[in-house]
């Protein structure tokens, strides 16, 4: 081979083995190699002085340019591996600086979430008090004096005559007699139980209510709104068990257990080996409660649901204690920042 | 509720497992919460002999008893009281797990090894009599095991009932539905009684004084009967239902009452007092002696059944001392009655008493159901107990409860659904439940008084879902209702206010509402306060009247938890009682709290959070609501330390309070640090949010920076600087601000030096040097003659 051509497959060579090097030490290594004292690009140019002097200028001159071109190509591949310490002085590894983020408290996110939701839908938002009428909280729901149904319900008295609502649905009470149909409504907010404060029961809980009036309202409505909501929520491919139930406020009712999100209905500790999780109430609005609010019950029918937001939350996150939602230990926020 | 899973299938004439079962009948409202083996603790229990009683030395209330399981003879120890020689007992053997996790192993007692243990029902898992052993009968064969010999392999089925369901409490009711479920019908035990020839009616009558309260009334009377252990038949339906077996009279009565969910009662007759029942109201302080034992002082929502004398049971509650049926009762009147479901619930409440019979009775009894529920007993006091019942029911029913019925409109049902299920499916449905149905467009369902819940069309079309199941009903997605969504100012408002908050760096919190009113009046003691009259506890017995409450209690945690570092935030309500003619009043708030120092970072700026880290985050709501004159007083506030304490202003609207809590306040929520607040009241600041933006042209001319440093009183505010430049300065002053503020060496006492920035601009042209420093001496001029400033060199 000439030595031209010897030149040139050492570059060939040299600038494929650059292209595939992966660190700075191997790359030195290679450029020791081929440019070095006793490297290869060198050795060949040995040969130089046993050529005619016309020549040896020439292939000289190529040979040299060869080696320029090499290092340059070293030089900008060691630039690929470049160290912080060598070309500047700022540590990526730092925390950056300013404001950090406030934690948004997990149950106004869960409370945000249920809420976007249904407003995808069409739901509007209504609020009312806390501190509620027995007629709003419990009559005007078709409690009736003196029932069983409203053991179901520990409640809180105030002096004067007053509860502290027992879910949001006096909301449902309160927007029903001001309005005409169709209402399509949510109502997020507080409510009250009287019991002993435990890991699974606390004295006040969050609610994300609802209730939708029109002519021809049916319970396959109620279900298709359900199950999207269902699936928005907690996620697709879940099944879903509809169950009849009792809520005096509504005929027929419904308990709708999801298959549980962590074992896909195998059973475990979460769903306490069942497979299913309890997560909301519904039914079509009892025609007694549509009467009391001024509504005709033949020409108007419609459904409402109720969904908790600490005990979905608890699920989704597996928290296991409903008190470390209103202790508000900020190692506890901050999780859910 | 439990009921045995034998006994549904001897009812309906089902083989579903009963994993089938309680999953059918979960899906038709009935739900099925547990299914437990009634034999899971019998494994390794056997039939033994007690062949020999020792006494133990030293120990006088276990004794040493030699029993026989037919292969071999062990020592077992033994403390039960009713333990006998010659007994057969079922013994639990080396191995076994008993209910309450006892494990049996071979153990050392006193000194004696023992190798197994006697048990009790309630180590069997059946009851929860644990007085003494369960003795088995004579003829058991020893060494069988316990579940073959009682022929025991059953389930428990526990029932989470709805209160609208009186009919499922008990196991035909519960069969009804499982047979609609498959289309058959439930086959009741058959009566067959023979009654003798002298009438009850020669020994007693009913009188009822109240039969609003006590719409019916029915005896009867059987003598001779012999009070013994009921047959195992019954003590197993008892066992799997959690009833503990009494005596074979009682035991029936319960039977019957599990089997068609009617409560009985049963008297001694010989110690009934007289020969007439007389139902009436209780008298005020009128004594009464339940069979439990326990003394009642009565008012008149106590139903009382007298024998025209003294009270001999709390009607449909519990069964009085002085009557109750014991070892030596011969002759039985037996009470099959129907109460109202509201005066049952008054007297258990009064009495304090839940027994199941009120809990049946207060969800509503079958009026109707009187006379199977009786002729069962009657004819069970006959066959188990030997009794000789005599003929007559003494029946005192003056206004008969008759069955409803309820037009039901086929085509409504399949509205009110979105189902299409055929008018014949539906008659079935119906029919399949025991109602009786009639009509053809139409149908005129009669609904048995047993099901008092079903009282209108949709409570019909609430059982056609029911046991069609929810899975007949199609999920429509077809989006129905509202047009378009209106949305409300207040919903944005709160949450646009959390999201500034918590980018400034702020933690939300969520407080719960309740609040204690002993620190409550600490922090306001002129405010008034929503008393929570039946608290859980007097920490949280008013609704809080504000959101401060809330943060020391939550600061008070981080700290005891070591979170020294806190800046948080809530969005809550305070709540206040009706002044005068109004109404409570509940007032939205926002409250900030900080504590604590910045976080260490590695440019090592900490410093203690202040008073500016409170207004930093209000003034990033400032900006972002765009209040007006939004203002700091001083204002002396209770809550908050008289040396930093300022009332807010925005409007000129009072909208708030900040400031530092005192340290005495701090020390009752167990705070040793300085926390700073700011609460504001949401009401007037919305009235005053979101005023529309006007935009201004960019400037076209650059503007002219102008530094200066003045020296005044430290009492001289920099609002009053800011506000005293811009007078001077007039529209061409484009922004003021100040870039330094020192007091301390080389400044004279009690004055501070503070350096301001004023950046000139005019919208119409370049300004000229002269025309900024004209203004700059106008400026400067102003500070010194309004504010006594001595203007620095620089």
């Amino acid at each position: 081979m000439s030595l031209p051509d010897e030149v040139a497959r050492l570059k060939r060579e040299a600038l494929e083995r650059i292209g595939k090097t992966d660190s700075l030490a191997s790359l030195k290594e290679l450029q020791v190699l081929y440019l070095g004292r006793k490297g290869l690009l060198t050795a060949v140019l040995k040969g130089l002085k046993d050529l005619p002097v016309d020549e040896r200028r020439h292939v000289g001159g190529q040979a040299n340019q060869c080696r320029r071109q090499l290092e340059e190509e070293f030089k900008q591949a060691a630039g690929r591996f470049a160290s912080p310490a060598s070309h500047t002085l700022i540590d990526p590894t730092l925390p950056g600086t300013g404001q950090r983020l406030g934690a948004a408290h997990i149950v106004s996110q869960t409370i945000d979430e249920i809420c976007r939701i249904f407003y995808g839908m069409g739901f509007e938002i209504a609020r009312g008090p806390d501190v509620e009428t027995d007629y709003y909280n419990f009559e005007a729901l078709n409690f009736p004096p003196d029932h069983p149904a409203r053991d179901m319900q520990d409640t809180f008295f105030v002096e004067g005559g007053r509860l502290l609502r027992t879910h949001t649905t006096p909301v449902q009470s309160r927007e029903l007699e001001k309005r005409k149909p169709p209402m399509k409504i949510i109502t997020p907010g507080k409510c009250f139980r009287n019991e002993a404060i435990s890991t699974r029961a606390h004295v006040s809980f969050h609610q994300v209510d609802g209730f939708l009036v029109d002519e021809d309202v049916s319970m396959a409505d109620m279900k298709g709104a359900l199950v999207a909501f269902c699936k928005a929520f907690f996620g697709e491919g879940l099944k879903l068990k509809f169950r009849p139930s009792y809520f005096p406020f509504t005929e027929p009712s419904a308990e709708v257990d999801i298959q549980c999100f962590l074992c896909r209905g195998k059973g475990c500790r979460v769903c306490q080996h069942t497979g299913w999780l309890e997560i909301l109430g519904c039914g079509m609005i009892d025609p007694a409660v549509l009467e009391k609010a001024g509504h005709d019950p033949e020409k108007y029918t419609g459904y409402a649901f109720g969904v908790g937001v600490e005990r979905p939350a608890m699920l989704k996150y597996r928290i296991d204690d409903i008190r470390l939602f209103f202790n508000n230990d900020v190692r506890f926020l901050r999780q859910f920042i | 509720m439990k009921i045995s899973y034998n006994w549904l299938r001897e009812l309906t004439g089902l083989d579903w497992s009963p994993e089938e079962m309680g999953d059918r009948l979960t899906l038709c409202g009935t739900a099925c919460e547990h299914i437990e083996s009634t034999a899971r603790y019998m494994d390794r229990v056997l039939v033994a002999e007690v062949s020999e009683l020792h006494p133990v030395p030293g120990a006088d209330k276990i004794q040493r008893a030699v029993v026989d399981t037919g292969s071999e003879r062990l020592d077992v120890i033994c403390g039960a009281p009713n333990v006998a020689v010659g007994q057969k007992v079922p013994l639990a053997t080396i191995g076994a797990t008993l209910a309450g996790d006892i494990k049996i192993t071979k153990a050392k007692i006193r000194g004696v090894v023992s190798y197994g243990m006697i048990c009790s029902e309630r180590e069997l898992g059946l009851s929860d009599d644990h007085s003494g052993i369960l003795v088995l009968d004579p003829d058991a064969p020893a060494g069988k095991s316990l579940v073959e010999y009682l022929d025991f392999d059953d389930y428990m089925l526990t029932f989470e009932l709805t209160p609208n369901r009186p009919d499922s409490m008990s196991a035909i009711g519960i069969a009804r539905d499982l047979a609609a479920l498959a289309s058959l019908k439930v086959t009741r035990p058959t009566v067959d009684l023979s009654e003798s020839a002298e009438s009850a009616s020669d020994f007693i009558s009913v009188s009822i004084d109240d039969p609003l309260a006590c719409p019916r009334y029915a005896a009867r009377v059987i003598r001779n009967v012999k009070v013994a252990p009921s047959p195992w038949w019954i003590r197993k339906k008892l066992w799997t239902a959690g009833i503990r077996p009494i005596s074979n009279v009682v035991d029936i009565t319960n039977l019957v009452m599990l089997e068609c969910g009617h409560p009985l009662h049963a008297f001694d007759l010989d110690r009934f007092g007289s020969d007439r029942v007389v139902v009436r109201r209780a008298r005020d302080k009128e004594k009464f002696v339940t069979l439990d034992g326990s003394e009642h002082e009565l008012t008149e929502n106590v139903l009382l059944i007298t024998n025209g004398i003294t009270g001999v049971a709390a009607a449909g509650v519990m069964g009085g001392m002085d009557s109750e049926v014991e070892d030596n009762t011969t002759n039985v009147l037996l009470e099959a009655a129907f109460f109202d479901a509201s005066i049952i619930r008054k007297s258990r409440k009064e009495l304090g008493i839940v027994s199941e019979s009120s809990s049946r009775f207060e969800k509503g009894a079958d009026p109707n159901g009187i006379e199977y529920a009786i002729d069962r007993a009657a004819d069970l006091f006959c066959r188990v107990c030997g009794g000789e019942v005599l003929s007559t029911v003494v029946d005192c029913y003056p206004g008969r409860i008759e069955p409803k019925t309820i037009d039901f409109r086929p085509r409504r049902c399949n509205t009110v659904l979105g189902t299409d299920i055929s008018t014949d499916r539906m008659r079935r449905i119906f029919t399949d439940l025991e109602f009786g149905v009639g009509g053809s467009e139409t149908l005129e369902v009669t609904v048995p008084t047993f099901r008092p819940d079903i009282e209108r069309e949709i409570d019909l079309i609430e059982e056609v879902v029911r046991i069609e199941g929810f899975d007949s009903v199609e999920d429509s997605v077809v989006n129905i209702g509202a047009l378009f969504t209106p949305t409300h100012y207040e919903d944005h408002f709160n949450s646009e206010m959390r999201h500034v908050l918590l980018g400034t760096g702020f933690d939300e919190m969520v407080g719960h509402g309740l609040a204690d009113s002993r620190f409550a009046s600490l922090l306001n003691p002129d405010l008034p306060q929503v008393r929570i009259t039946n608290p859980v506890s007097e920490e949280l017995n008013i609704m809080r009247n504000s959101l401060v409450h809330t943060a020391l209690g939550v600061i008070g945690h981080n700290l005891a938890h070591r979170n020294m570092d806190l800046r948080l935030f809530e969005i809550g309500k305070a709540y206040f009682p009706p002044a005068d003619t109004s109404d409570f009043h509940e007032e939205e708030r926002v409250v900030l709290a900080v504590t604590g120092s910045t976080p260490r970072g590695w440019r090592g700026n900490v410093r203690p959070l202040d008073f500016y880290d409170l207004t930093g985050a209000l003034e990033c709501l400032v900006d972002h609501f765009r209040w007006p004159q939004f203002k700091f007083t001083p204002r002396r506030i209770s809550f908050l330390d008289e040396s930093l304490s300022f009332r807010i202003t925005a409007g000129n609207q009072p909208v708030g309070w900040v400031g530092r809590i005192p340290g005495n306040l701090a020390r009752k929520t167990d705070i040793k640090q300085s926390v700073l607040v700011a609460e504001l009241v949401l009401a007037p600041l919305i009235a005053v949010s979101g005023s529309l933006v006007q935009f201004r042209p960019l400037p076209v001319y650059p503007a002219a920076p102008r530094d200066l440093a003045i020296v005044v009183d430290q009492r001289v505010s920099a609002g009053e600087i800011v506000e005293c430049v811009r007078q001077a300065a007039g529209d061409l002053a484009e922004s003021v601000n100040i870039f330094d503020l020192y007091a301390g060496e080389q400044i004279e006492k009690g004055k501070k030096s503070v350096a301001i920035s004023i950046s000139y601009r005019s919208p119409s042209g370049s300004l000229s040097g002269d025309a900024v420093d004209e203004k700059q001496r106008l400026v400067t001029g102003s500070l010194k003659q309004m504010l006594l400033a001595e203007i620095r060199d620089k």
